[in-house]
């Protein structure tokens, strides 16, 4: 994976990937001249058929910045559920001509689908429950920023883990640089075998796990995937697994939290920690835009474009 | 071999081969004599002289067994052309080592009319080639509500009902039919799946997880089999589970093995080996319902047909156009083409099982689910005979298939085992994966009667 220049998922990632990314993301943050022409003349179509706003927002700032021309694609899912194959609508946009595709779809594995039938690049921007690598990307980001080395810190993400992409990329992306990971949830909502993933401690009590956290991410608790017969209700959920002032007080005064957004003020978190001293949930945002630079410029540069070409 | 495959009079005598048939205990080199159709001796060498009035087939280096059934195929006639016809799935059948097949009655419109079964029953006797046998729905339109109209069906000749594709949705429905068939010798045959996971695009384990991806799990499959065998139990009624795939409904066998329940099971050769890690790349083409599970299921699988607690094989073909097992998941058709790699394929998962039970599982056991003739050799028996080379390594080209369905789990795989020869009432219609002139010696088609 790491060798595409595809950003699909972490599945594949290691360690000198993810660093090389976030360098190359607080370059730009401090400052990186004539970023502007980097990639003059590329076109990026974001393709979005889940609503986002900050994703979308923060992917064609980058894209601006970088000087790429940002088009919002708009493709309604229909034109497929009517019976147009994929391939024929990945024709359709190969024809039209771009350089690179930013991908949202409720499916996991949709990106992965769209990567057989187009030539330039595809980036995931969120795809089903399976993978959101540049939030996960971010989010290590935001971790380095604070602690530098990540060796011998805990990240406990909390909530809906199951259903959660930024919870697979998030614990990916610090998990290769070195930190421990615990996600903590119901069990019914967490990964079926011990260790989750493969690599990650899971816990059902989220009381034991945050004394030792060094970052704590909550996880947006999402109403519109909770039905009746698969998620238990919303309500009870975030009571369990909720920050409240109250828990709070369980963590190390060091102790950052972390949210991808948009927060369900007092449902994940409670509203007087999203502005506290301890939130970091401005600086995910911020650096979203400097991590998404950087994954654009690695699979639109020119020092890739001799590689693919 | 010799002259010409037209001989109204299926007067054959196949030569050389090593002879198995389980049911009379037969393990050696014989003749097997037939005339007008009927196996008419099995002889110790060959016969002096050839009768002139027969044709001589060498069958040397062949394993000569009882017709190989197929009690599970999907031939999608009528309704998608598209993917496979009567004609396309009966030479794929035939190519197969399959002397005849049990059609399932998911098609469009659904088999659950006495006219549709009697429809089918005669387009595929037209084909004179592998015999096919129609599965009635057991609800109308196999929507789990309104109980079909069963006992014209057995009278059309439905051989077994069955809403395969999914469960019966309504328990009161299946206990009803069950009952009001009670006398008549058709088995129900359960696709267990519960329909509350119908959005269930893989096993839901370890692999479903870590992609994210929507998963079934076995207790979807184990509980519906649990359901199943009450009503069985309750009834009294002959049952039958389809392509169990989980290692928790072979313990649910095991119990109603136990307790007397009269059923039986079958397996696929795709869930005795394969698991739900071939989709750990989102490839659409492995989406089958049954999923493919873990590989500890697969083993309980293999063991359940070494302890004789799974006694039948079924290929499950399912086909579908390449496009139609394109990406994404949620787009792709369920389901494999089977026919021509299932034989090669049961017999390379299942090493350490006898010859002889591997064959009964192919051969007697399904006749017997179905109530048709065939399953033995024996002489008066129908000369229903699949010939098949044990040691003959070839590899899987779907391109080559007969079949409209390509996609197959077991593309370029190598395997020891190939289907040589496929006899039907005596007539070869298939050699060396050729299928030949059409079958014409006339064959009644023996069948229980139905009250």
């Amino acid at each position: 994976m790491t060798k595409t220049k595809h950003l699909l998922d972490l599945d594949d990632a290691d360690r000198p990937f993810i660093e090389a990314l976030i360098a190359r993301a607080r370059q730009f943050k401090a400052g990186v001249p004539n970023e502007n022409i980097r990639l003059r003349g590329k076109i990026v179509l974001g393709m979005f058929f889940e609503a986002s706003t900050r994703t979308t927002t923060s992917f064609a700032v980058a894209a601006t910045r970088l000087g790429a021309a940002w088009i919002d694609f708009r493709v309604s899912d229909s034109s497929l559920a009517k019976g147009e194959s994929l391939e024929d609508t990945m024709r359709t946009i190969r024809a039209i001509g771009a350089d690179a595709i930013v991908v949202r779809h409720a499916e996991s594995g949709f990106p992965h689908a769209l990567a057989r039938y187009f030539e330039g690049a595809i980036l995931n921007a969120g795809d089903g429950a399976h993978a959101h690598p540049t939030q996960g990307l971010l989010d290590a980001m935001t971790l380095v920023e604070e602690f530098g080395d990540l060796k011998g810190r805990k990240l406990v993400i909390c909530g809906d883990i199951s259903h959660s992409r930024v919870a697979r990329s998030s614990a990916k992306a610090a998990w290769l640089l070195g930190a421990s990971v615990t996600l903590c949830g119901p069990p019914s909502l967490l990964p079926p075998s011990v260790p989750g993933w493969g690599f990650a401690h899971i816990s059902a009590d989220m009381d034991a796990v945050l004394p030792s956290a060094d970052a704590v991410m909550l996880l947006r608790i999402q109403k519109e995937r909770a039905r009746g017969d698969d998620m238990p209700p919303y309500a009870d959920l975030a009571r369990s697994y909720g920050l409240t002032v109250a828990r709070a007080s369980l963590l190390k005064p060091h102790c950052i939290i972390m949210h991808p957004g948009p927060v369900n003020r007092d449902v994940e978190l409670e509203a007087s920690l999203v502005r506290s001293s301890a939130s970091r949930i401005e600086r995910q945002v911020e650096n979203g835009t400097y991590l998404r630079m950087a994954v654009l410029e690695r699979s639109l540069g020119s020092s890739t474009r001799e590689h693919v070409a | 071999m010799s002259g010409s495959n037209h001989d109204p009079r299926g007067n054959r005598d196949f030569v050389g081969a090593r002879v198995i048939d389980p049911k009379l205990g037969l393990d050696a080199i014989r003749t097997i004599v037939v005339r007008r159709g009927v196996v008419a001796a099995l002889l110790e060498g060959a016969p002096a002289a050839t009768d002139s009035d027969s044709e001589r087939i060498d069958c040397a280096g062949m394993v000569l067994c009882p017709g190989f059934i197929d009690p599970h195929v999907h031939l999608r006639d009528p309704g998608d052309p598209q993917k496979e016809t009567l004609a396309t799935g009966l030479a794929a059948a035939a190519a197969g080592g399959f002397t005849a097949v049990a059609a399932m009655p998911n098609t469009r419109p659904a088999l659950d009319t006495p006219e549709r079964i009697a429809r089918l029953r005669a387009g595929a006797a037209a084909m004179h080639g592998t015999r096919c046998y129609a599965i009635g729905a057991i609800t109308v339109d196999r929507a789990g509500d309104t109980i079909a109209p069963l006992r014209a069906m057995a009278a059309a000749g439905a051989v077994a009902f069955s809403d395969d594709g999914s469960a019966t949705k309504s328990l009161k429905a299946l206990y009803n039919a069950a009952r009001y068939t009670l006398d008549l010798p058709q088995p129900f045959c359960s696709h267990c799946d519960d329909p509350s996971f119908a959005d269930g695009l893989m096993h839901e384990g370890d692999t479903s997880n870590r992609l994210g991806v929507t998963g079934s799990p076995s207790v979807s499959e184990a509980a519906i089999a649990a359901r199943d065998l009450m009503v069985a139990q309750a009834t009294g009624k002959s049952w039958h589970l389809c392509h169990v795939s989980a290692a928790q409904t072979v313990e649910l066998l095991a119990f109603a093995r136990s307790a007397g329940i009269r059923v039986s099971a079958e397996v696929t050769p795709h869930h005795l080996q394969c698991t739900d890690e071939m989709l750990a790349g989102f490839d659409a083409r492995y989406r089958v319902n049954p999923p493919l599970r873990t590989a500890a299921d697969t083993a309980a699988l293999r063991d359940a047909v070494a302890s004789g607690l799974i006694t039948i094989f079924a290929s499950d073909h399912a086909p579908h156009t390449e496009p139609e097992k394109e990406p994404p998941l949620s787009h792709a058709c369920v389901g494999f083409t089977g026919l021509e790699v299932a034989v090669a394929a049961t017999f390379h998962a299942l090493p350490n099982v006898e010859l002889a039970t591997l064959v009964k599982n192919y051969s007697s056991n399904p006749a017997e689910l179905l109530g048709v003739a065939g399953g033995t050799l024996e002489p008066g028996s129908p000369a229903d005979i699949t010939g098949l080379y044990l040691g003959r390594p070839w590899t899987v080209d779907p391109h080559l298939f007969y079949s409209k369905g390509r996609v197959t789990p077991f593309a370029g795989i190598t395997f020891q085992v190939k289907p040589a020869l496929t006899v039907v009432a005596g007539s070869v219609i298939m050699r060396d994966g050729e299928i030949r002139a059409e079958r014409t010696a006339a064959t009644p088609v023996e069948q229980r009667s139905s009250p």
